[in-house]
């Protein structure tokens, strides 16, 4: 606890000590407990796991702040030798990320092992003039092409390792990025459950520097690191205090489109990010099935994912 | 007076895990018992986890369903309010609690308020009940027992109060949520309920005991942080957040005489003008005469199909057994020969006062 509220002084405008800079901006408004928000997810974890019969998680460790976080969140819950972290690294991907998950895996001293997907990804768009898998329709492939396949293939990793492993893949989207969709479906929003889906990414550092992440990777531009240089806010046009807030403001506090500009909000910025929210809702969402029966899953058919008999055996 | 001890079962059950949770609740009792506890409550569908769906059907029970009467048989010597589907002759389900006492179910009450919005789904799975009325104890002093959203809705620790009860008791499946730095320990709903619990003592002058549980159902996360509140409004006791634990807590019933003797807002309530009150603002909602508003007008009533069929129902040769009018002095109503006034659906529109004996 009082470590917890410790860090937190970081995330202030900071009193204390004056020099130092602030490691991140965090909306007075998004600020949480974070030593109630920790306790949370962690007894979430375990929840999770202990009900579906699975002692044992495995995260796919990117270098960044999210994925960052539930490491040390799983850590906490189940202690750091039933983790697994699994760094997916890929030819462009920059060295600094594997040196970051690093810095994490020596710190918490879990498992951890490198799947390069290079092999994978470029089997399918061909490299170096060679056609791959997909053919010529692969070779000219768009850069958000190329990511949502490297995604989709880090999670397919991921997958298979559970198995080996015997644990429960954990996911590390935030909500910031799921409510404007930038994510791939089936990529990295795959996951047997999500600890940290409800926090924006203000409050992802904010609990990140409560729990200790290494200051390096709390500070840094956060970036689906794709392909080199690229980064999430350049890429989306805000910065995330500013998106974060006006999504708080739009989604959790539903303030209409008049209220958000009167609290300041420019016109664009809100009739942007509610496009994107809206066009993104199918990635939020299980996929309809046609109803055609008397019960049907999702729809009439309503049993929690967890109960007596859903365990492992 | 010797001080009543309360035990605070702060628990986190296993969804869907009915024998599961009987055997914690057994084992819970027996430790409340050589603690020296004389009043045990344990949270809303303690013996079923509370985010069931359509898992409810498979966890029911009838009120006189053995499993619950074996739990009921481990009672002797105690007061136990535990919480559970219930399911009614005519297969409705109810999220009830009952309290328990010399092995057998004495009283049961239906949660009155279902919350369907939000994060809640209640009413897509459950019945509401239809009756609210305190009841008569082993402990000397009537109890109001209501379910988490009850106590959401004003009217319902001012009629059990006014029905006679001096511990107003609500078991709570209450999710966490809200989390943000501002709220009192950083979680909004705890904020809420501690100010209406506060509240509701403060008003009422009585003591008010809650026993929310804790723990993870799918998504949600129940915080805890159960409270016996005296009197006066002033928390007596208050367990931690999160964490699964018995909790022992004393109090004083003489609290309450003392409370209401130097602050007898009790004695001051206007029931009668209440009444009337309601009466004009329901008419004009409706847009119907006065006399015409009210729903079930004294001695026109028709058999109530709505009526719950249980054995406390208005069933005119029986009495209810619960010792609602044992207190006092006064005699019990005699179920063989006279309705029992707290049977008539509508008692308001008889007399606009409280004529049960108490």
């Amino acid at each position: 606890m009082t470590s917890d509220e410790n860090a937190d002084g970081n995330a202030e405008p900071d009193r204390l000590t004056p020099a130092a800079e602030p490691m991140f901006e965090l909306p007075p408004e998004l600020a949480i407990d974070t030593a109630v928000a920790r306790r949370v997810m962690v007894g979430f974890i375990r929840n999770q796991l202990h009900q579906a019969g699975f002692e044992r998680a495995l995260v796919g460790l990117s270098g960044g702040i999210d994925s960052a976080l539930v490491v040390y969140l799983v850590s906490e819950a189940l202690g750091a030798e039933k983790l697994l972290c699994v760094l997916m690294p890929y030819r462009t991907s920059s060295a600094e990320s594997v040196d970051h998950a690093r810095l994490v895996t020596d710190e918490l001293g879990c498992a951890s092992e490198i799947v390069d997907i290079s092999p994978m990804v470029d089997g399918y768009f061909g490299r170096d003039g060679e056609l791959g898998a997909g053919g010529a329709a692969a070779r000219e492939a768009s850069q958000l092409r190329r990511g949502n396949v490297m995604a989709r293939q880090r999670m397919s990793v991921l997958y298979d390792r559970s198995v080996l492993w015997g644990g429960l893949v954990v996911g590390t989207g935030n909500k910031t990025e799921s409510l404007i969709g930038y994510t791939t479906l089936f990529g990295d929003s795959a996951c047997a459950f999500n600890p940290i889906g409800d926090l924006y990414k203000s409050q992802v550092r904010q609990v990140a520097a409560a729990m200790g992440v290494p200051e390096e990777i709390i500070r840094k531009a956060p970036s689906a690191d794709l392909w080199p240089g690229q980064t999430d806010e350049a890429e989306a046009g805000f910065t995330y205090p500013e998106l974060d807030r006006l999504l708080f403001w739009m989604i959790d506090k539903r303030r209409t489109d008049e209220e958000l500009v009167a609290m300041g909000f420019p016109v664009v910025a809100i009739e942007r990010v509610k496009r994107l929210v809206a066009a993104s809702e199918f990635k939020r969402q299980v996929p309809p099935v046609a109803k055609l029966g008397p019960r049907t899953t999702g729809v009439d058919y309503l049993y929690p994912r967890r109960r007596p008999g859903s365990a492992r055996p | 007076m010797q001080p009543l001890r309360i035990a605070l079962a702060q628990l986190a059950p296993r969804l869907g895990g009915l024998e599961e949770n009987l055997a914690r609740h057994r084992a819970l009792l027996a430790e409340a018992r050589t603690g020296g506890a004389r009043l045990v409550v344990f949270p809303e569908l303690g013996l079923t986890g509370y985010q069931l769906q359509d898992l409810a059907a498979e966890v029911a029970m009838r009120h006189d369903d053995p499993r619950l009467l074996r739990l009921a048989a481990e009672t002797g010597g105690l007061s136990a309010v535990v919480s559970f589907v219930e399911e009614a002759d005519d297969h409705r389900l109810f999220i009830s609690a009952a309290l328990l006492e010399d092995g057998d179910v004495q009283f049961v009450h239906r949660k009155l308020f279902l919350p369907t919005y939000g994060l809640f789904d209640e009413r897509r799975f459950f019945a509401a009940g239809d009756k609210l009325r305190a009841t008569g104890s082993n402990l000397g002093v009537r109890l109001g027992i209501g379910v988490c959203e009850d106590f959401w809705h004003m009217a319902v620790a001012e009629t059990l109060a006014l029905d006679g009860a001096e511990v107003l008791i609500n078991v709570s499946s209450s999710p966490g949520r809200d989390l943000a730095a501002i709220h009192e320990v950083g979680l909004g709903t705890a904020a809420s309920w501690r100010t209406l619990m506060r509240t509701y003592a403060q008003l009422t002058t009585c003591f008010v005991v809650f026993c929310n549980r804790v723990g993870t159902d799918e998504t949600i996360t129940f915080w805890g942080g159960s409270e016996v509140i005296g009197p006066s409004g002033d928390a007596i006791f208050t367990a931690p957040l999160f964490d699964e634990g018995l909790h022992f807590v004393d109090i004083e019933l003489g609290d309450v005489r003392r409370q209401r003797i130097g602050l007898p807002l009790l004695r001051d309530e206007r029931p009668e003008l209440h009444l009337r009150e309601l009466r004009r603002i329901l008419a004009e909602r409706t847009d119907m005469a006065l006399d015409q508003a009210s729903e079930a007008p004294a001695g026109r009533e028709s058999p109530d199909r709505g009526e719950a069929p249980d054995r406390w129902a208005a069933q005119d040769d029986e009495a209810p057994p619960d010792r609602w009018a044992a207190l006092g002095g006064q005699a019990a109503p005699d179920g063989r020969t006279g309705r029992d006034p707290n049977a008539i659906p509508n008692r308001w529109t008889v007399s606009g006062g409280n004529d049960a004996g108490r």
